[in-house]
Formats: C-alpha cells, sequence, structure tokens
C-alpha cells in the first residue's frame, strides 16, 4: 500500500515535472513561438487523425453490418502499420522524451516502465492509432451494439500491443545502433532483408498471374497467415464474438494478450538494462597494451579552405559514428522497396503505371531530401558544447556553416546516387531526361532547403542526442517551416514536370529546374553572407540550448 | 613607462534583465602575468571570462586583447588567444586525435602541423593510450586535459581559463599546472578563474576578486596581502594572523568578500 503511494506520487510528480517545464518553456519568444508551431503541427495531425477515423469508422461498420466482420483485419492492419512504421520513418514527429534522466531519483522500477509506456502513449503515431481504433469500435458498435463490450476488450488491448511494440522496436533499434559491432549486424541484416526484397517481385506476379483457383487458394493461405497475427487475432475475436462462439473469440483476445505480454517481455529486458545504469558507449575495454596509432592527416577538400574542410570532416565523422542517423539516411531507398512490394507493385503490372522508374526516381530524390532536413535544419544540434569551441575559434560562421552544407550536399548526392541505382535495379533506369531534371531539381531545391536550414538552426536549434533514436526533443517551429517549404518545392516540381509532359519533352522541366537554381543559389550565397552577424546576435539563445547539460 | 596590458576593460557592464552580472568593471593585466580571478559563486566571474572571449556580448564597456578591440576585431583576437570555457567546448564523437587536429586547422594550421602538434600535445596530456575512444567517453579529467590541449594548440599569446582545475585528479592537475607554467615561461599571458584558492596562491602572480559583480580587489598577491594588513588585526578573519606568518590567499578572499555563519537551528532535520 505504501509502495503504491510512493509510485503514485512519483508518476504525479514526474507529470508536474513535465508540466512545469512546458510553462516555463513559455516564457522565452522562442518558447511561445514553439507552442503556436506545436498547435498548427497538431491541428494538422488531428485533420489526419479525423481522416484516419472516418476511415476506419466506415470500413469497419460496412464489414460488420455486411456480415464480414473478420475483415475488421484490413482497418486494423493499416492501424498497425501507421502506428509502427510512422515513427520510424518519421521520426521528427515523434514525442519520446529521454526518461533516463529520471533515474537519478529512486524511482521504483515498475514506475519507470510505467513512465516510458506512458511517454509512448503520447506519441502522434499512438495519438492517431488509438483514434482510428476508436473508429472501428464506434463503426463495428453501430452496425452491431451488441458487440461494444468485447470490441472494447479487444482493441484496448490490441492498442496496448501497438503501444508496447513501438516502445520495443525504438528500444532495440537504439540498442543495436548504438555499438559499432550491433550496427555492423544489423547493417549486414538491412542489405540481406534488402536483397530478399527481391523474391517478392516474382512472388506477386506468380500469384496475379496465376490462375483464378490458384489466386484464391494463394488468398486464402494468406488469410490464415494474417488470422494469427495480432490485427487477424483482433478481428477474429471480435468476430467470433458476433457469431456468438465467445470461447473461440476469448482463445483469440487469450492469444493477443499473450503476444502483448511476449513483446512486452523484450522491452522490459531493454528498460531494465537502462534501469540498471546500462552505459551504451562505443568504447572498447582498455587495452592491456599501449595503442599507438599513425599519425593521421586532416581531410583536404580541394578547392576549400583548411577550416571549411576540417568542418567537413568533422560532419562526416559523426555521421558516420551516428547509427541513427545512418538508418534515417538510407530510408529513401527502404521507401522505394516498399513501394515496390506495395501498391506501386499492382499497378505497374497492370499497365497503369508503365514509367514508374520515371516517377520513383524523382520521388526518392525527393524523400532524400526531405530525410536531410533532419540534419539541415538543425545543423548545429549536434555539435552541443563544440559550439563553444565554434564561437571561440577564429573562423567565420560562413565558413563553419559552409563545411556543414558541403556535408549535406555530399550526403544528398550519395542518397541520390544510391536512389537512381536502386529505381534502375527495382524498376528500370528511368530516362536521361527525368534524371538530368531530377539533378537540376535538387540544384532548386537544396539551395532552398540549405539556405531556411541554416536561418532555422540560428533561430529554432535544438540540441540533439546523435545516439539516440526517436527521442529528439525536434523544434515544432522547425517542422512546421520545413514542412511549408518542402510544400512549395514539392508544387513548384509537380508543376514544372505537368508542364514538361504538356509539351511532351520533359528537357523543359531541366530548363525550368535551372532557371530556379540560378535564382535560389544566389539567395543562399547573400544569406550565407550574412550569417555571421546573424550568429553572433544569437549567440546567447544558442549557447544556452546547445551547451545546456 | 607602463606596459600595454594584455588584457584590459573599460567600464565592462554586462545585464541580464534586472540583474547586474557584471558591473563597471576595469580590468588591467600585464603581458606574461598568470592572472588568477576570483570570486564566490555567482559573483559575475563566468560572464566576465564569457564576454572576455567573445562568447558574450557586453551590455556595455570596451574589452581589449593585446591592444586589439575585440567587437571591432573578433577574429584577430580569437586567433591569437586561447579558451578553456565552462562547458569545455568539445566535439564528443570525434576522438582525442581528431578533435585536436580539428581545432588546429581550425586556428589556421596546415594539416601536418595540426597533426604533429596533436600527437604531441596528447602525448603530454597522457591522453594517447587510447586513440579510439571518443571524446565523449573520456572521463572529466580527461576531457579538461584535452579542452587545455586544443586551446594551446596553436601557441596562443593568451590564455583563458574558466575553473580549469575543476573535477580534476590530483595526476591531471599536476600535468596541467605543468602546461600552464611552461606556457607563462615562453611569455604567455594566462587569466584563470578558479575557487581553488590553494592552487591560485601557487600559480598565480596576479589577482582580482569580483564581488557582486563589482571589481573589489586588483593587484599582486603582496600588494593585496598589504592592502588587507594595513587595516589592522581587527579587519581579519578569526583570531587575526600570528606574528611573523603571511595572511593566505583564502584569508585575503575571506577578509574581502566576507561571509555569513548560517544558524545552527536551520535545517535542523539533517541531524
Amino acid at each position: 500500500m505504501e509502495n503504491r503511494k510512493v509510485i503514485s506520487g512519483q508518476i504525479t510528480a514526474i507529470a508536474n515535472l513535465r508540466w512545469q517545464m512546458f510553462v516555463n518553456g513559455l516564457r522565452s519568444k522562442r518558447g511561445k513561438m514553439e507552442l503556436v508551431s506545436r498547435i498548427l503541427v497538431t491541428s494538422a495531425f488531428a485533420l489526419g487523425g479525423f481522416g484516419g477515423f472516418a476511415a476506419a469508422t466506415g470500413m469497419s461498420w460496412y464489414f460488420v453490418s455486411h456480415g464480414n466482420t473478420a475483415f475488421l483485419a484490413i482497418p486494423l492492419w493499416s492501424v498497425l502499420f501507421f502506428w509502427q512504421v510512422f515513427p520510424v520513418m518519421a521520426n521528427a514527429f515523434t514525442n519520446n522524451p529521454d526518461s533516463s534522466e529520471l533515474l537519478r531519483f529512486p524511482l521504483t522500477y515498475r514506475s519507470y516502465f510505467l513512465v516510458r509506456l506512458a511517454y509512448g502513449l503520447a506519441d502522434p503515431a499512438s495519438a492517431l492509432g488509438s483514434v482510428a481504433l476508436l473508429g472501428v469500435l464506434i463503426g463495428a458498435t453501430t452496425a452491431r451494439p451488441a458487440l461494444f463490450p468485447w470490441a472494447c476488450v479487444v482493441l484496448v488491448t490490441f492498442a496496448l500491443f501497438n503501444l508496447v511494440l513501438m516502445q520495443t522496436i525504438f528500444a532495440w533499434i537504439e540498442r543495436w545502433l548504438a555499438q559499432r559491432r550491433t550496427r555492423e549486424i544489423m547493417g549486414v541484416l538491412f542489405i540481406l532483408v534488402t536483397l530478399s526484397f527481391q523474391l517478392i517481385g516474382p512472388l506477386i506476379q506468380h500469384i496475379t498471374h496465376g490462375s483464378h483457383p490458384k489466386l484464391l487458394r494463394d488468398l486464402s493461405i494468406l488469410a490464415r497467415v494474417q488470422s494469427v497475427l495480432p490485427p487477424g487475432l483482433a478481428a477474429d475475436s471480435i468476430a467470433q464474438a458476433d457469431s456468438g462462439n465467445f470461447f473461440v473469440g476469448f482463445t483469440s483476445l487469450l492469444f493477443l494478450a499473450t503476444l502483448t505480454v511476449a513483446i512486452g517481455f523484450f522491452l522490459h529486458l531493454r528498460i531494465r538494462a537502462q534501469f540498471r545504469g546500462e552505459n551504451l558507449n562505443e568504447t572498447a575495454a582498455r587495452p592491456a597494451t599501449r595503442q599507438v596509432l599513425p599519425m593521421q592527416l586532416g581531410w583536404h577538400v580541394p578547392g576549400f579552405s583548411q577550416s571549411v574542410a576540417a568542418v567537413f570532416e568533422k560532419e562526416v565523422r559523426y555521421l558516420s559514428r551516428s547509427g541513427p542517423m545512418l538508418l534515417t539516411l538510407i530510408m529513401p531507398i527502404f521507401m522505394l522497396l516498399i513501394i515496390r512490394i506495395g501498391p506501386m507493385s499492382a499497378l505497374r503490372h497492370s499497365g497503369a503505371m508503365n514509367r514508374t522508374p520515371d516517377t520513383a526516381f524523382p520521388g526518392a530524390a525527393a524523400y532524400g531530401l526531405l530525410i536531410l532536413t533532419n540534419l539541415v535544419y538543425n545543423t548545429f544540434g549536434g555539435d552541443s558544447g563544440g559550439m563553444q569551441f565554434f564561437y571561440a575559434s577564429p573562423v567565420q560562421f560562413r565558413h563553419i556553416i559552409l563545411g556543414k552544407n558541403l556535408t549535406h550536399a555530399a550526403v544528398l548526392a550519395l542518397t541520390t546516387i544510391f536512389a537512381w541505382f536502386a529505381v534502375t535495379y527495382l524498376y528500370g533506369a528511368p530516362h536521361v531526361a527525368v534524371t538530368i531534371a531530377t539533378i537540376a531539381g535538387l540544384l532548386f531545391a537544396a539551395p532552398l532547403n540549405f539556405t531556411a536550414g541554416n536561418l532555422l538552426s540560428i533561430y529554432s536549434p535544438k540540441k540533439r542526442d546523435f545516439s539516440t533514436f526517436g527521442r529528439q526533443n525536434v523544434s515544432q517551429t522547425t517542422v512546421l517551416a520545413s514542412m511549408g517549404l518542402q510544400v512549395v518545392i514539392v508544387g513548384f516540381g509537380v508543376v514544372i514536370f505537368a508542364i514538361a509532359r504538356l509539351y511532351k519533352n520533359l528537357w523543359i522541366a531541366s530548363a525550368l529546374f535551372l532557371l530556379l537554381a540560378v535564382i535560389s543559389i544566389p539567395i543562399y550565397i547573400v544569406v550565407l553572407r550574412r550569417m555571421d552577424r546573424l550568429v553572433v546576435e544569437r549567440r546567447e539563445m544558442l549557447l544556452a540550448e546547445l551547451c545546456r547539460a | 613607462m607602463s606596459v600595454a596590458p594584455t588584457v584590459s576593460t573599460e567600464r565592462l557592464t554586462r545585464r541580464f534583465g534586472d540583474l547586474v552580472a557584471v558591473d563597471d568593471v576595469n580590468l588591467r593585466v600585464a603581458p606574461g602575468q598568470f592572472f588568477g580571478f576570483l570570486g564566490p559563486n555567482g559573483a559575475g566571474k563566468s560572464t566576465t571570462i564569457k564576454m572576455l572571449t567573445g562568447l558574450l556580448a557586453p551590455s556595455s564597456g570596451k574589452i581589449e586583447i593585446l591592444g586589439l578591440d575585440l567587437d571591432a576585431h573578433p577574429v584577430e583576437v580569437k586567433r591569437q588567444i586561447g579558451v578553456v570555457p565552462e562547458g569545455m567546448a568539445l566535439f564528443g564523437r570525434l576522438t582525442g586525435a581528431e578533435f585536436l587536429s580539428f581545432a588546429g586547422r581550425m586556428y589556421g594550421l596546415d594539416r601536418e602541423t595540426a597533426a604533429k602538434r596533436a600527437a604531441e600535445l596528447l602525448e603530454f596530456m597522457q591522453l594517447a593510450d587510447q586513440p579510439k575512444k571518443l571524446v565523449t567517453d573520456y572521463s572529466h579529467g580527461m576531457q579538461k586535459k584535452l579542452a587545455m590541449a586544443a586551446a594551446v594548440i596553436h601557441g596562443p599569446k593568451v590564455l583563458f581559463l574558466d575553473e580549469p582545475f575543476e573535477g580534476v585528479d590530483a595526476i591531471a592537475a599536476g600535468t596541467l599546472k605543468s602546461l600552464l607554467q611552461r606556457m607563462i615561461a615562453r611569455g604567455a599571458t594566462i587569466f584563470l578563474t578558479s575557487h581553488v584558492l590553494e592552487i591560485v596562491e601557487r600559480l598565480c602572480s596576479h589577482v582580482a576578486i569580483i564581488h557582486q559583480g563589482r571589481l573589489v580587489a586588483q593587484g599582486s598577491l603582496e600588494e593585496l596581502r598589504a592592502g588587507v594588513q594595513a587595516q589592522g588585526p581587527a579587519a581579519l578573519p578569526g583570531d587575526g594572523v600570528p606574528p611573523g606568518e603571511r595572511l593566505t590567499l583564502e584569508e585575503i578572499f575571506l577578509h574581502i568578500v566576507g561571509g555569513t555563519r548560517r544558524n545552527e537551528q536551520e535545517l535542523s532535520w539533517l541531524g
């Protein structure tokens, strides 16, 4: 009893702490701007959430009222996919603060575990997923009101499963990316998964081009497989209850709950390790013999000064030591794979999109740029205390920022090249005109993003921890501004490609993009030249934010 | 003829809203001095050193380093000074050698010189035996030594150190002191803040004391000692100083800054 009182006191104290941090954050102008941005971003999410809610409600009502309650698996699979994939794909939107700071207090393990789950519940993916599940509940019970209590229990269990799974995925990805050896193993696994995706194309072709009875047989196998997985189990449990087979329905629910507990056990392993003060540094054990490395010269970057080359080298080294960041950067290729095995596959085989490479390559390049905004829009975020070094050094900030942008450009170039090869491998080579137009498009879009990113890095910085995944405290102002700029840039791209297609000459797109690049590059240069003054003007805020412990 | 100061401030003031953290401070540090800047917590030491190194803008007043106005010539000044600020200004995800080589190049050294000096400094600071270790995994003392190495890699004429001995063990402190004494022997000027008065007394030739944002004493240790003793035994802390013994810096400091005795009834629950 006493223990329970202590735990509830601790959880209340943590809730108060977060509230007080939020209120104190509003004291500054920047804090107020953050709040406005957060409201706007939340509104956008709410709109998306409403869409998901409406779709889930409609679909569930339709399935249940037409006697196909087991088909509830379809919206439930969508919810699962969104809940688990969205936070990984767009971790700028995740809201998963670092709870390990709480470990200095005499927190019980149970409190710590619950706090971790509560933090996960505050994540947008969890919120939107829960709203969609509410839609499923309303849709299903509108069609069959008697299902309400049972559907309620099942869907809450399913929500809990998703919550626990998401936290487990994050915790383990972070664990694997934290150390060099496990990171390398994960890299190899990623390549293996990438290669195995190649089998899916022929498999889909095999299924869709097979005879009708064979297709039905394959689909029934697929249905059986999914029925033992969580969305299938949840749907089956409701369907069985709907048919009066409560015992079978209960068995499915029990199975789902068991899976939740099993996944929760893996989460428990991670959280317990953190609770016990796990240190995931990359240091090898102290060698018995003295290790001396030969003197290593810094990098030389032709055409750039010593200081720019030094910053470039430092940035590349930082990136190469950040597993989470590297994972983010290969996301465009991952997306291509997902699209390849997803809806595009069917469309492609139906002939509806017989020039998929021409869409996929610009899409992947644009996504690459979008992903890069994580770095570009908070360019000093990872420097932390090193920001003091920059201020104390006799190097003008324009050169420091140029070095950083040079790294961003190099990463973008690499991602684009990889994307081109991936598209060629998966879909076939894109047209030369499309390739050139995409590169021209990047020449227009990248300087604009770098310009906006440099400004926002100064006006709205956030300290970043390169070693964690999805626990970054991203500035909502930055997220909003970045989203706005991407919408404008993509809008330009769509209009330009539409004009080019209208005139049946894709080279027009290249010409138009290059024309826009002639405008965006000087804008970048002008703003870069003003960086010295801006950075000095904002030094107190930048140092206070980036150098805090 | 008086020598032009290496570091001088004129009516240096810094306000944070209503709080005047540094109030009208006029500092003079002559070339080659080992200068200790003392004060109780919150007196304005770190704020002053931040202003002197360009990490914080003064609200008013003027700073000259090596005869150059810091506001007008920040890059020229920074090229000639070395800084170990409060937060140590390190890049955690580089190795020690990478960071020092990076620092050297940022201070204008060519690649070869930067790499050579980085290796020598790591050796001197006894940080060379784990070359693959990232700075973030260094102990606090190792980080202090590395920050100091980065501050001196370009051979600065003036070195600003904010609490260089805080959290450093005796061995690391010995290494740091040895480096600083070499710098002084070479003719450099060192400006340091510290709470460890014994170290300041042993190392510094000149001292300034700041209290509640105002400079309350400045001069050589002897000058400060003479000033306090001139006020007579009644002005000294405790029972005064036995005949034939010199005032320690701690006694001088306590005399100038003062202190309050807490009520023994306070925090009685502590036992």
